[in-house]
């Protein structure tokens, strides 16, 4: 038995402890919005946020998840309209759009450290979240646009680090 | 690919128009809700229609709300597919765009041939889709004008709703009416005039794309995504060969330790689709990953259980050596014998090889189906309904009328979900079982037999006169023939001597370029056609031959000691067998040598760059010559001599695609295209291996990631020809470019990609 | 954790139990060499009765109160119960090479938990390792760390868990076989190996290190995974923190001779321990994991008071974080950090870029939560273990950072793990790479399976 939060809701589950999250989110819950790529954390299709941090639900044993808070692109705006989701629908960066809740969700979490990322971040946090169909140039833009008009407060930077 | 073009032209204009009223939301052969998706709304299910509504024809209807709705028979797999297809209608139609649906439909005979590849939606629904819209707008105008007592000349029709002098009428209003019937011949519909280019409100401007909110919101229904009441899970357990396996035995006890195990099934597979394979059905997804692995079979290997990447190239390199064997293409106009050794003057040769590249298409391949009321129903996203169908029918051992198939949303096609081999084993286990079976084959099971992209082999010669000039060229290309292998010998292409040849595998060969006496002669690799299923991937048979065609053309170029920018354009007239013909192709070979021209000067040909920096310039003309899509391209790269990596600072390309019916789609898969070709040159590939390619997941396979992605700039040519494909082209012409370019800036040439840094390295040792 | 040397399952251990089951046996030989009888007579403790059962109310609340924030830092909470079960019931397997044998029940059940147990009997089996009926303990039972309690935490310990709900729930019995279950065979290890002595403070100490001493030594029992044993098991009080196997893991070592590149300050030692995180050396994985949620449990004065002690044997105290050694490590991360970003074709960096750079890219300041991989312990180790753990498994919610899940690659190839292990420690440590590390990878996932 594994208790969480996801998008806010209590949920526990019975299945065997070693299941996936992804899985869980999926098939239990019903979220279908997580998707499967790769199934070994390489994807980044997957990725939902535990704890506020992008994490890939694919290599996510449930029960590593106990007392947590997952929040997947479902939950991610009551409305749809985060900023990133605001700057994705504007410039039309999706194509098959497989990827892309793990996309705007790795980015959503990337702003709470970076919360104006350079080129330079955003190829290091965004490597891990393949797109086949090769949406780059635009996710790069959106998450810049987002950025611009973003009110993205809530920064894990505020913790400032003692070097 | 001209036959099934002719096949699918057929479907899709011997039907007349019936324009009728029809009462209540159920106008089709299946209830609307369960045969059809919307990617636009949650969950995908269409809203039901309100009131009555109007269908003009098949291809769209107009309820009481003023909603449209139109019928896609295109898969929807990062294309945006339906608005494009949509807008061509909505345009005529003078529909308000934010009134507009789009829904996927299953594959009720009605529609005709369904398949969605070779970029082709566009410019084969185009001519349909604008008759059908103006057929509406026409009936609308009539019936509007009935029904407010004015003489249909004196209205327009304009915003979803027909205008008389001060009066409106919506469209809503007038399908509420219950009112509307007119007939329209197919050759009334020929001669309805459709709207000057001026005219246009949806065509060629930016438009919010109907799909896009479902992928932004996670609401998007893919094939992944389907599930029905009671559904078992079941993952493939996966022979030692692709073709011609035979299960031995089965040892399930171990399996039987997994909690949700609940059987394994070897499949009988009348159609021969999954020869060996196992199912292994659990209630959980995760328990039958867990049980496939703990299943113990053993088989009996079919052919090429022992087949390596070395034996498959030096196989198609002994095939194009020789004089005899393969396909020689209508390319000439005479038998003459070629010029090769007549000629007085210089003759130069090389080899081209590209490795087997995977689709990975994000979506891993699935498939969900049960049989309901005697028919068997499959739920997956698929781009040729109706290859596999007849498949599907063998299979199961019912007629084709018991089949039918429910489009969802794709993740990644590429072409390989050309191939519905996928959906054969769940059918089969929903058979055998009598129930719904969900199958999801991991990464590593979807990649094990995918329908890669043949390695290939080919050979170009070319020989010139005294005087320097071209006298004749050939062009022998071997690899794996997937049209040969997958739809079988009705679709390939037949010579006027009666030869057959997978056109797809050697398309872009036959080139707009003036050389003189030229022979394309296509050659299948029979150790990959047994070995493994050979796929239609992104641009099919251009993405090996015109790594090579313009590779050599870029040798010949140096080798006469030209610019090969100015080299090409002399080659490109637009004289004799390449002037173009309508209505596709026309202006020929000198749109070509446009794109070529116009890629050159917006990337600054001919300026000095900083060392081991260079520019190198390749074209194509998309993958057919009656549906050409001119591009260009220059790659400007760095090489570091050190460590042999090549870093692609900037691409520019130029596309003639004629009228661009949907700018922003057109741009994302140009962007896409381009920057697949960059990923097969410099980081894709794979091999075989003991059968099998050797990666099978993202650990070991290394396609293009954000951090690779250079300096873009794209454009296309304002043009009000044809609509044709966008895909695939730009796909082609980036690798050759980028292997000029490395040439251009340390003189090294490579012959082979995907181009490794080792390669250069080695290059550069001399 | 804590206490499971002689009832560790696999892992580098492994080999310590094969050597020690030869022993033992020799033992039990020589034991019924010299007389059963007298052995018998040596090995004998007495039963204590049972009591009614005290009541809840009998027992001050301060006196409760405290007795659960030491039950926490002793984290007996994480061998007493079993995932998802009741509080303290026990039944948590401890898997050995000489069978599993089972945690027993410590709530205040009559029937099957110490319901029945006095105070003294409480006692004698906390400091004693004796039951209430007689028989002896396995020292899976960390009583010779408990010995050194002071009565007033005895009571505390006994004062908290008599006012647990009871649980009924039986003891399952190991399946250790005959004749090494025979608990009177423990007298020996006793006779050999057990000091019963009550902490005493080190008058040339400060109180607070004297504090930290009494808990690290005593109920925390830090020593139980940290200091290597002898053949038999038994702790190595010459090598006393030098580092060992435990639990599959290495619990590194906590003097001098510890291989993180930032010394182990008092500060970070506090941050460590109270919250799972040391933002320059990493976080609690594995048996780590349940120490650093029961200590952060502690007030905050004694958790910094386990910091002195420990910073004091490490000799940090010296040097500080902001000392040149630190700085220097420090400086160093941030400029490796974007080894193997951005465009690379190195098939290793590709992994590193795929699978770890967008937890563990820091940009220009160390994430707090995130710790970088130059300054991990895991990869600074000259034992690659921990790393190849913490990649094959992750680290869950509930250790480490808390809230914060690590996934686990065990999808990647032994290669994959081996290469990717392997490039880090080259290019964050400058270090050479660990040899035969694949087969390493794969021995480890071996010994998981098993599990
Ligand atoms: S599916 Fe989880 S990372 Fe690919
Ligand atoms: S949009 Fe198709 S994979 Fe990214």
């Amino acid at each position: 038995m594994t208790s969480f939060t996801i998008n806010g809701r209590r949920v526990t589950t019975a299945v065997e402890d070693d299941t996936p999250l992804l899985w869980v989110i999926r098939d239990d819950i019903g979220l279908t919005g997580t998707k499967f790529g790769c199934g070994i954390g390489m994807c980044g299709a997957c990725t939902v946020h535990v704890g506020g941090r992008a994490t890939r639900s694919c290599i996510t044993p449930v029960a590593a998840v106990e007392g947590a808070e997952v929040t997947t692109i479902e939950g991610l705006d009551p409305a749809s309209n985060h900023p990133l989701q605001q700057a994705w629908r504007e410039l039309q960066v999706p194509q098959c759009g497989y990827c892309q809740s793990g996309q705007i969700m790795q980015a959503a979490a990337m702003l709470k450290d970076f919360p104006a990322p350079s080129d330079a971040e955003i190829d290091a946090v965004m490597t891990g979240n393949l797109c086949r169909c090769m949406t780059y140039v635009r996710i790069r833009a959106a998450i810049k646009q987002a950025v611009g008009k973003s009110a993205v407060s809530e920064t894990n930077a505020a913790v400032e680090p003692k070097a | 690919m001209s036959r099934l073009r002719t096949a699918a032209d057929q479907a899709l204009s011997r039907r007349g128009f019936l324009v009728a009223s029809a009462a209540g939301g159920v106008a089709f052969g299946f209830s609307r809700v369960l045969a059809a998706i919307d990617p636009a709304v949650p969950g995908s299910v269409p809203v039901a229609t309100t009131g009555p509504s109007f269908e003009p024809s098949m291809w769209f209807g107009i309820d009481s709300a003023g909603i449209v709705t139109v019928n896609i028979i295109r898969a929807e797999m990062g294309q945006h597919v339906g608005t494009a297809l949509a807008r061509i209608l909505a345009d005529e139609l003078e529909a308000e765009w934010d009134k507009v649906r789009i829904v996927h439909v299953d594959t009720d005979p009605k529609w005709g041939l369904m398949v969605t590849g070779g970029s082709w939606s566009v410019w084969q629904t185009y001519p349909v889709f604008s008759q059908a819209g103006a057929a509406g707008r026409i009936a609308l105008i009539e019936a509007g004008a009935k029904l407010m007592g004015v003489s249909p000349a004196g209205c327009t029709a304009r915003a979803g709703a027909v205008h008389a002098g001060g009066h409106a009428m919506s469209y809503g209003d007038i399908a509420r009416s219950g009112t509307v019937a007119r007939q329209f011949t197919p050759d009334d519909l020929k001669a309805l005039p459709t709207k000057p280019v001026k005219d246009r409100r949806l065509i060629g401007k930016p438009v919010h794309a109907l799909d896009m909110d479902a992928k932004i919101n996670g609401t998007g229904i893919y094939g992944i995504d389907a599930k029905v009441p009671g559904m078992v899970y079941a993952r493939p357990k996966m022979p030692p060969t692709r073709n011609g396996s035979k299960v031995v035995s089965v040892d399930d006890s171990a399996a039987k330790g997994v909690k949700g195990y609940l059987r394994y099934l070897v499949l009988d597979d009348p159609s021969d689709t999954v020869p060996g394979w196992v199912m292994v059905i659990a209630t959980s997804y995760w328990a039958a990953v867990k049980a496939t692995d703990l299943l113990a079979v053993t088989w009996t290997p079919g052919p090429g259980a022992d087949m390596t990447e070395q034996a498959l190239l030096d196989h198609g390199a002994a095939l194009v050596a020789k004089a005899e064997g393969g396909i020689k293409l209508d390319i000439a106009d005479d038998d003459s014998t070629p010029a090769f050794g007549n000629t007085a003057g210089q003759t130069i040769e090389q080899r081209y090889t590209t490795a087997t590249v995977l689709h990975f298409q994000l979506e891993p391949l699935n498939a969900l189906a049960f049989e309901k009321d005697g028919v068997f129903e499959i739920h997956a996203g698929n781009q040729w309904q109706s290859l596999i169908l007849p498949t599907l029918a063998k299979a199961l051992g019912v007629p084709e009328t018991k089949v039918v198939m429910r489009s969802y949303l794709l993740g990644g096609g590429f072409g390989r979900r050309l191939n519905g081999d996928y959906t054969v084993p769940a059918a089969l286990a929903a058979k055998a079982l009598k129930r719904p079976v969900k199958m999801i084959m991991t990464r590593s099971d979807d990649v094990r037999f995918d329908s890669v992209r043949s390695p290939s082999v080919q050979r170009l010669r070319m020989a010139f006169g005294n005087d320097g000039q071209i006298q004749a060229m050939e062009h022998h290309a071997c690899a794996g023939w997937p049209t040969q292998v997958l739809a079988g010998p009705a679709l390939l292409a037949k010579t006027k001597k009666g030869g057959q040849y997978d056109p797809f595998a050697i398309s872009g060969a036959d080139h707009w370029y003036d050389v003189g006496h030229q022979t394309v002669r296509a050659v299948a690799n029979d150790l990959a056609n047994t070995t493994f299923r050979p796929g239609w991937l992104r641009s099919v048979g251009p993405g090996w031959t015109n790594w090579a065609l313009e590779s050599f053309i870029d040798e010949a170029a140096h080798h006469t000691k030209t610019d090969p920018v100015a080299f090409r354009l002399k080659l490109l007239t637009g004289k004799g067998r390449n002037a173009g013909t309508a209505p596709n192709a026309v202006g020929g070979a000198l749109r070509q040598a446009e794109v070529v021209r116009r890629a050159a000067a917006q990337a600054g040909w001919g300026t000095t760059l900083p060392a081991d920096t260079a520019l190198g310039i390749a074209t194509s003309f998309g993958q057919e010559r009656d549906m050409p899509t001119w591009s260009a391209c220059v790659a400007q790269v760095h090489v570091d001599r050190a460590t042999g990596f090549v870093r692609v600072q900037k691409l520019t390309l130029v596309v003639d695609a004629g009228t661009i019916v949907d700018p922003d789609g057109a741009l994302a898969q140009v962007q896409g295209a381009a920057l697949w070709g960059l990923s097969m040159a410099l980081h894709e590939g794979t091999g075989f291996e003991a059968g099998q390619v050797k990666d099978t997941n993202l650990d070991t396979y290394l396609p293009l990631r954000i951090a690779d992605v250079p300096e873009m700039d794209i454009s296309f040519v304002e043009s009000t020809e044809v609509p044709v494909g966008l895909g695939e082209p730009a796909t082609t012409v980036v690798g050759p470019a980028i292997g000029n370019a490395i040439f251009a800036a340390t003189g090294v040439r490579l012959r082979h990609i995907p181009i490794t840094p080792a390669a250069v390295k080695a290059g550069l040792k001399g | 954790m804590g206490g499971k040397y002689s009832v560790t399952g696999q892992g580098v251990i492994d080999e310590v139990a094969g050597v020690m089951l030869k022993r033992i046996l020799l033992i039990v030989i020589g034991v019924v060499v010299l007389g059963t009888v007298g052995f018998g007579v040596f090995a004998w403790r007495p039963s204590i009765a049972k009591i009614p059962q005290p009541a809840a109310t009998s027992f001050a609340p301060a006196l409760v109160a405290k007795g659960e924030v030491l039950a926490s830092a002793g984290y007996c909470a994480a061998c007493h119960t079993v995932r998802g079960g009741q509080p303290f019931a026990g039944g948590y397997a401890m898997a050995t090479q000489f069978g599993t044998i089972y945690s027993t029940n410590i709530t205040p059940d009559r029937k099957t938990g110490i319901g029945g147990w006095s105070e003294a009997a409480f006692e004698r089996a906390m400091r004693h390792g004796v039951r209430r009926d007689g028989a002896h303990l396995f020292p899976a039972f960390p009583y010779d760390h408990f010995s050194k309690l002071s009565d007033g935490d005895v009571a505390a310990l006994y004062a908290y868990f008599m006012t647990r709900p009871p649980v009924e729930a039986k003891e399952i019995s190991s399946t250790i076989p005959f004749p090494l279950n025979i608990r009177a065979l423990q007298a020996g290890w006793k006779l050999l190996f057990f000091h019963p002595d009550r902490f005493v403070a080190d008058p040339k100490q400060s109180a607070e290190w004297n504090r930290g001493a009494y808990l690290a030594e005593g109920l925390s029992h830090c020593g139980a995974c940290h200091t290597p044993r002898g053949s038999l098991g038994a702790e190595k009080h010459d090598q006393a923190y030098a580092g060992a196997p435990i639990d599959g893991w290495i619990a590194p070592s906590l003097t001098r001779t510890n291989q993180a590149p930032v010394p182990w300050s008092k500060d970070e030692l506090v941050a460590y321990l109270a919250t799972g995180v040391s933002q320059y050396h990493g976080t609690a994985a594995g048996p780590m994991g349940a120490v650093a949620r029961g200590l952060s449990k502690l007030p905050p004065a004694d958790v910094a008071a386990i910091a002195t002690y420990f910073a004091s044997r490490n000799g940090s105290a010296a040097q500080g974080t902001q000392g040149t050694q630190g700085d220097t490590a420090i400086r160093q991360a941030m400029t490796r950090e974007g080894i193997g970003l951005g465009l690379q074709y190195d098939p290793a960096a590709r992994l590193y870029a795929g699978a770890c750079a967008s937890c563990h890219y820091n940009g220009k300041a160390l994430n707090p939560l995130r710790p970088d991989l130059a300054l991990n312990s895991a990869v600074s180790m000259d034992d690659p273990t921990n790393l190849v753990r913490v990649i094959l498994h992750g680290v869950s919610a509930e250790d480490g950072a808390p809230g914060v899940v690590m996934p686990g690659f065990s999808g990647f190839s032994d290669a994959d793990i081996a290469r990717l292990a392997n490039w880090l420690r080259v290019t964050r440590t400058g270090k050479p790479g660990w040899a035969d590390l694949q087969n390493k990878v794969a021995a480890i996932r071996a010994q998981d399976r098993g599990q």
